[in-house]
């Protein structure tokens, strides 16, 4: 049975400066004591990568798991190919270092129960970032993806926590 | 097909569609609760996918939602939304009680939503189908109820590949006193937007 309540989260509106919210085909890299956060993750994935030493984060908010070369237009970080080589690279522009990241990915979700043909892409943007991870040399240390249920989530750049929230299971911290 | 550029003839073009269906779907939705249901002028909204989320009130927002792939001569997708009270709403006054009886979203009520959604569905693209001389079909509904944003992205994402904007016509249904409040959503595949707007004559 689902709640019509979310747990209380750490976002307020927009209101902190420290928030930093990853829109839909973004990608953003922060330090402490900023908080990534990315809303409503369905069939997307939100990756985050954390360099425990110097407590820089960054995310990625994936639409889609392939770019379809060349013929397109928009947010080009909508797709899982270009946006996780990307985001490794500029946390690596940062100063982190590359052995030192630890990813975690949420996400990636069925939201219509029963449906044929939509609710792979949840799955396939999941196997998408997973192997695009390992082309970077990473690996995914935690992850809750799957399911049919709407996640957001915040990277709290202090300890790495990624606090995901959902209205089916509350708080999960990964 | 370029979202962005649609010439003012166009867009009239589609909202008019947009109108008609609309209008049969709320004659359909009237008949069925056994209450007077009015609609909204219906707008047609391109989007960018980064605004996609916010839609409905806000990327969180709780939602009863119902989704249908379109098959036939058009693709596409029709997304049923309203909040989770006004779903409640909508079920107590099917099953002819007073609004307020009902408090919880189960199996039930889903079930019930879905079945009342995929009529509306029904009549909107039959009209549509009659003015532009096209066949849609619904294919199986499936529901949900969580994240309005979330729910509209996975919507959109298909749609996403090739242009990060996604084009709606919204339809708002409420009765006098706003307890039902729900909105419908069309959105042609882009592919299938040309071939609506050839059908409709001003491709």
């Amino acid at each position: 049975m689902i709640g019509n309540r979310l747990e209380a989260a750490t976002f307020d509106g927009g209101a902190d400066p420290n928030h930093i919210i990853v829109g839909v085909g973004e990608i953003a890299c922060a330090e402490d004591p900023q908080v990534l956060i990315t809303q409503a993750l369905g069939s997307c994935i939100g990756l985050t990568l954390w360099d425990p030493r110097l407590r820089l984060g960054g995310m990625a908010h994936v639409m889609l798991p392939a770019s379809p070369g060349g013929d397109f237009t928009g947010r080009r970080h909508r797709f899982a190919d270009l946006a996780v080589p990307e985001l490794v690279e500029q946390m690596v522009d940062a100063g982190a270092g590359r052995h030192r990241l630890i990813a975690k990915i949420a996400g990636g979700a069925s939201m219509f129960k029963g449906e044929s043909g939509m609710d792979s892409i949840g799955g396939r943007n999941a196997a998408a970032v997973l192997e695009q991870l390992e082309k970077c040399g990473l690996l995914v240390r935690a992850a809750d993806t799957g399911g049919s249920h709407a996640r957001t989530i915040e990277l709290h750049l202090d300890t790495g926590i990624l606090l995901v929230r959902s209205y089916s299971y509350g708080m999960r911290e990964i | 097909m370029r979202l962005d550029s649609l010439s003012e003839m166009q867009v009239d073009a589609l909202r008019e569609c947009g109108s008609i269906g609309a209008g049969h779907a709320a004659t359909a939705l009237s008949q069925l609760v056994g209450h007077p249901i009015s609609i909204d002028v219906p707008t047609l909204e391109v989007v960018g996918i980064g605004d996609v989320p916010e839609l409905f009130g806000g990327p969180e927002v709780l939602v009863a939602a119902v989704h249908v792939r379109l098959l036939g001569d058009l693709g596409g997708s029709m997304l049923f939304m309203a909040e989770r009270k006004s779903a409640l709403a909508l079920v107590d006054l099917m099953r002819s009680r007073a609004v307020g009886s009902v408090r919880t979203y189960g199996a039930d009520e889903e079930a019930l939503v879905t079945h009342v959604a995929s009529i509306l569905m029904s009549a909107y693209l039959a009209a549509i189908g009659r003015l532009a001389d096209v066949s849609m079909l619904p294919a199986r509904p499936s529901s949900a109820l969580d994240m309005a944003g979330a729910l509209m992205e996975a919507v959109t994402s298909a749609a996403a590949m090739h242009a990060d904007v996604a084009l709606f016509l919204r339809t708002r249904f409420h009765d006098a006193d706003t307890s039902v409040d729900a909105y419908m959503f069309f959105l042609p595949d882009p592919d299938s937007l040309e071939v609506l707007l050839g059908r409709l004559g001003v491709a």
